[in-house]
């Protein structure tokens, strides 16, 4: 199937220049980040570290078009999303990115199916059904579409989201600690099919994490701290990871 | 803790504001009626106290009791008394101690505007004719070069009309009366002190003898005004009046005038404010709704702010008195507020009054204490009962509360039975309280009704959060396949339903009552149209615009057309029988079974024509009494005191003449104005219909008050006045619906608050701000459609009530105006876009990285 085909991971899914993030003013001044430069190829699984309060989500929301950073310039694919209005950054958020938070990921009126659906409904195109069935079947839910949030799981609530940022086929798919608050198991649960999405059908996912483990599912690992990239690291290990994030710290 | 509940206070200033809104409005209403009415009071008061002080005595004759029922239709207007011989004139001037003394007379004069030939005023307050004496000029002051009237062919007229008709000195008017109109040049305009008329009474003033001549007093006068010598007291100058005059005729001060003037208007106030209250307190009644829907929503989305405080260590009672205080100082505050509001309301009012070209005499705004005492008190109560539920539910928060996920409040589902229960039986108790006042209950009828209504909507409002889900979604089932935002609407109004069901709750008092009146109106047209086939049989009726009386000269130039059968005039008054106002009509007994249809069932219309002292009576009435043919009616006239009647028929048509009937020569006999309320004619024999009406109206031209109409006309006039008795009602109901709208406008404000972190998600993973705004739009589309739907087969129910217990008094017919029903619906749906409108702004704005990481 064409659509399954991973695309080769040449050519950047995101790509972030000399950011920067300065949050209030004066005295109170924050800075958050620092002049970060980083580029997420296609088809690549990344990883991004640090200590609390680096810089991580802060990096993540201008990506994604949460935020608008203080200097520097974000891409989605060829599109610069510092020059865009804020209806743009919406339109864009709803077909390029695809996002999945800590918590609170699911409009708790709706069902399941209907929450996966949503960017889709919320942009009224057709629901590509082998695509949705082919998502659904991955985080092994289909016997609970019909089901409330109310009704399920944090574990399962997190595959629905999941399922729901994979399901608008979107450039990149960004997760701040998705598995959080989850136990071990239905954290390898998410990421496993976070990893599956990257493997077989060649998804671009970039995750905020504070867990060696979880970075570990990943194909690379970027380190930040005090808003600066500090490092990176291919195909990473737990182990590796851990020591590394022990030097970050000392 | 009082610390706590201020800083909550404070810190929700906007929810504070909102949920003020509906006591400011429901408090400025009721401040606004006492200010109006008091203020109008006032008015009248320095009016009669400065009218007083032109004399010292007034010489009338003795009347049995004064008119409660203004001459009909305002025409000459005040007491109905015969009127005085002129020669007392002469006795009360030889009386020592007398300085002064003049001869009044007063009867109705209708003014015709030159320019449009349509007759001035005559819609509610009286057109008066009076003539001008020695006395007069304390009382009116002529404007400009104004001169009194001298001679049969001049008057005065009042400054309001003057502007308003664009009359000046000089020039010419025509004047309809009792008899044949007359045309007179205008010599002078007058206004009392600075106002321009008196409560929108025309006036017209001739010299006395023309006066007398034109209003039917020759060689009367309706009162006599007497001035004393300096230093002789009112009292000692009444008793030597009094001693003169001759039966029948009393002397009395002209301060007990004023007093009696100011009691009568009392009362037609007092009528006037009951009326006014009745609007306020329904707006104050859905106010208390607004205010127990935002407690209880507060309530529950602090249930963990108010678990950390018990646990703490507060007290159940300390959280309880919390929210209490919190409703305290929001009703203290918005009764302050709605005081300052009803000062407002009432100038508002009074301007308005103005354009209709009433002028009340300037007084200053009265602001009585009671006003300001009555206003806080209710503002407060209605505020804190309203929150008592609330409160209490706040004091059941366990502590435990406070390490759990926020949920929909801390009551339980088991209570739901008991919830349901109690629901029934306070609307049943509401309908059988309604049902008793509409059928059952001899006295207080329309205040167990009123209460019956209320209890039957609280009642409605407990049973509704059972509806509000299947109905929110049926209603709301079409828009699922509209688009992901109507959809997520639906489902918002479905989530709570509590929350849904008391919002609409608001709404549906407001429509519910509304959608009443409106049935009762149609129900109204429809049975007066049934009359009108069933009892007129004649071609053509001659009456005036606004119902008032008119000048008997028209049915005596109709009656003389050769195209014309038969002319029937009707005079309709008051009377009481045993001591209650009853209305009474007289017809012409020779005639009226030709125009007319009574259904003598017994007795015989034409034994009217033997005495003056004879009556026919209704069935109803008759058997309610007891009475039979033969048997005598205790009648009371305001002119002779006692004279009971006669019984001489039954008849079972009350519809087109009332309960009583007399004969016009006995209405003659006792009252003093002659004036036609309407008249029937038919065609003669072999005329076309167009020739007959066309020859009526050249025989009428002169008097433009009188509009010639067939049975159609007449029926589209009538109407017309209920349509406009209905636009009223609806106008002044229009308040209730304002604040249940504010009440939708406060519970999506809040519920938005408590969804930031969903609207935030909604907005992260694409949803635009128009379609956040589309979302909150159906939502409260839905829950005012809700409200509407609830309210109006509510009203439906409640109209087919009104109408049942109505039928003895005419209203025959049950109509259900579908399309108005329809049209309320939706408006209802347009009024909640209009809701929606700045809880749907707040929520676009939201920023959406802080409402993702709201907790
Ligand atoms: N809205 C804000 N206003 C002011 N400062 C902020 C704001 N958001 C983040 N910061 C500050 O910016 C810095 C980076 O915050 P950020 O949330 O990106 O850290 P993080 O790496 O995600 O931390 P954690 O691992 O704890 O989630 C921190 O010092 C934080 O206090
Ligand atoms: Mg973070």
């Amino acid at each position: 199937m064409a659509s399954t085909m991973p695309a080769p991971p040449t050519e950047a899914a995101a790509r972030a220049a000399n950011l920067k993030k300065v949050y209030g003013e004066g005295d109170a001044a924050v800075e958050a980040l620092r002049g970060v430069s980083l580029e997420f190829g296609r088809g690549g699984f990344t990883a991004i570290m640090g200590p609390s309060g680096s810089g991580k989500s802060t990096l993540l929301h201008c990506l994604a078009g949460l935020d608008s950073p203080t200097e520097g310039n974000v891409w989605i694919g060829d599109t610069d999303l510092t020059t865009l209005s804020e209806r743009q950054l919406t339109a864009l958020r709803r077909d390029k990115v695809g996002f999945v938070f800590q918590a609170f990921n699911l409009v708790p009126t709706l069902t399941a199916a209907e929450n996966i659906t949503l960017p889709l409904d919320i942009a009224g195109t057709e629901v590509d059904r082998v695509w949705f069935d082919q998502v659904v079947d991955t985080i092994g839910l289909r016997d609970r579409l019909r089901h409330r949030p109310s009704e399920l799981s944090g574990g399962q609530q997190q595959r629905v989201a999941g399922a729901r940022a994979l399901v608008s086929r979107p450039e990149i798919v960004f997760a701040d600690e998705p598995t959080g608050n989850l136990d071990s198991r239905s954290g390898a649960e998410l990421l496993g099919f976070l990893r599956e999405a990257v493997s077989t059908h060649g998804q671009t996912i970039v995750i905020v994490t504070h867990d060696a483990g979880a970075a570990s599912y990943a194909d690379r690992v970027v380190f930040l701290a005090d808003g600066h990239v500090v490092d990176e690291m291919r195909d990473p290990t737990a182990d590796l990871v851990l020591d590394r994030l022990k030097s970050l710290e000392s | 803790m009082w610390r706590a509940t201020f800083k909550s206070l404070v810190a929700k200033k906007l929810r504070l504001v909102l949920t003020a809104i509906s006591v400011v409005l429901g408090v400025g209403f009721v401040a606004g009626t006492y200010v109006l009415t008091d203020t109008m009071n006032a008015a009248f008061e320095q009016l009669f106290a400065q009218t007083s002080e032109a004399s010292d005595v007034v010489v009338r004759s003795v009347s049995a009791f004064d008119a409660q029922v203004e001459g009909p239709g305002g025409g000459g207007g005040g007491d109905e008394r015969t009127p005085v011989p002129e020669q007392v004139l002469a006795d009360v001037l030889s009386v020592p101690g007398v300085a002064t003394a003049v001869g009044d007379v007063q009867g109705y004069a209708q003014m015709v505007d030159p320019a449009t030939d349509e007759v001035i005023g005559g819609v509610g307050p009286p057109t008066i004719g009076t003539n001008w004496t020695d006395l007069a000029g304390d009382i009116l002051s002529l404007r400009g070069d104004s001169v009194p009237p001298a001679s049969a062919d001049e008057v005065v007229i009042d400054a309001a009309t003057a502007r308003n008709a664009n009359l000046a000195v000089g020039d010419r008017i025509r004047i309809l009366f009792q008899g044949p109109p007359g045309e007179f040049t205008i010599v002078g305009v007058a206004g009392f002190g600075d106002a321009d008329n008196l409560g929108g009474a025309t006036l017209a003033v001739f010299d006395t003898a023309t006066a007398q001549e034109v209003l039917g007093k020759r060689g009367v006068f309706d009162a006599i005004s007497v001035v004393g010598d300096e230093g002789v007291p009112a009292s000692e100058l009444r008793a030597s009046v009094d001693a003169a005059l001759p039966d029948g005729v009393e002397a009395v001060t002209s301060t007990s005038v004023a007093d009696e003037a100011s009691q009568a208007l009392q009362e037609g106030l007092g009528f006037f404010r009951t009326a006014l209250l009745v609007f306020a307190f329904v707006a104050l009644f859905v106010g208390s709704f607004i205010i127990f829907n935002t407690f209880s929503i507060i309530v529950a989305q602090r249930t963990r702010e108010l678990a950390l405080l018990r646990a703490l260590g507060a007290s159940k009672r300390q959280v309880i008195v919390s929210v209490v205080l919190e409703a305290l100082v929001v009703g203290l505050l918005a009764s302050l507020l709605g005081i300052l509001a009803g000062i407002g309301i009432a100038v508002g009012l009074q301007g308005l009054l103005g354009a209709f070209n009433i002028d009340l005499p300037s007084t200053s705004i009265q602001l009585l204490p009671r006003t300001i005492i009555v206003a806080l008190i209710v503002g407060v109560v209605v505020t804190v009962v309203a929150s008592i539920l609330p409160a209490r539910r706040a004091g059941s928060v366990a502590p435990i509360q406070a390490l759990r996920e926020a949920s929909d409040g801390p009551v339980a589902g088991d209570l739901a039975g008991r919830r349901l229960v109690i629901a029934v039986v306070v609307t049943a108790l509401g309908a059988a309280a309604l049902l008793y006042g509409l059928f059952g209950a001899e006295s207080d009828g329309a205040s167990i009704v009123g209460l019956g209504a209320a209890v039957t909507f609280i009642g409605v409002a407990m049973l509704s959060p059972l509806a509000a889900r299947p109905v929110a979604g049926g209603l709301g089932a079409p828009l699922k396949r509209l688009s992901v935002q109507a959809r997520l609407g639906r489902e918002n109004a479905m989530r709570s339903p509590r929350r849904t069901a008391s919002t609409a709750a608001a709404l549906m008092i407001g429509l519910g009552l509304v959608s009443m009146v409106a049935i009762l109106a149609a129900s109204l047209k429809a049975s007066f149209d049934a009359a009108l086939t069933e009892t007129l049989k004649a071609d053509y009726t001659l009456s005036t615009s606004s119902f008032t009386s008119f000048s008997p000269e028209v049915g005596r130039r109709v009656a003389a057309l050769p195209e014309v059968e038969t002319t029937s005039a009707f005079r309709q008054n008051g009377f009481r029988v045993d001591g209650s106002t009853s209305f009474l009509t007289a017809v012409d007994p020779g005639t009226v079974e030709d125009v007319a249809t009574l259904e003598v069932s017994e007795g015989s219309v034409a034994a009217l024509d033997e005495r003056a002292d004879v009556v026919l009576v209704h069935r109803d009435v008759a058997a309610d009494n007891g009475w039979t043919l033969g048997d005598e009616v205790p009648a009371e006239f305001a002119s002779l005191g006692d004279r009971p009647l006669t019984i001489v028929g039954i008849y079972d048509e009350n519809r087109l003449v009332g309960d009583y009937v007399i004969s016009l020569g006995a209405y003659d006999e006792y009252y003093t104005e002659q004036l036609d309320s309407f008249v029937l004619v038919t065609g003669a024999e072999g005329v076309p219909l167009a020739e007959v009406s066309e020859s009526i109206s050249a025989a009428a031209s002169e008097f433009p008050n009188v509009q010639v109409q067939d049975q159609a006309a007449f029926r589209e006039q009538q109407a017309g006045f209920v349509d406009q008795l209905l636009g009223l009602v609806t106008a002044l109901l229009a308040m209730a619906i304002v604040i249940a709208l504010f009440g939708i406008v406060n519970t999506l404000g809040l519920s938005i608050y408590e969804r930031t972190r969903e609207l935030g998600l909604l907005r992260a993973v694409g949803m635009s701000r128009v379609q956040v705004k589309r979302m909150i739009r159906w939502e409260s589309i839905i829950i005012a459609v809700f409200g509407a739907v609830l309210g109006i087969v509510i009203g439906i129910l409640f109209g087919w009530a009104l109408q049942q217990a109505l039928r003895s008094e005419g209203v025959s017919e049950f109509v259900v105006p579908v399309g108005q029903l329809v049209a309320y619906l939706v408006f209802a749906g347009l009024a909640g876009v209009l809701a929606a409108i700045w809880p749907a702004k707040r929520a676009a704005k939201l920023n959406v990285l802080e409402a993702i990481s709201y907790e």
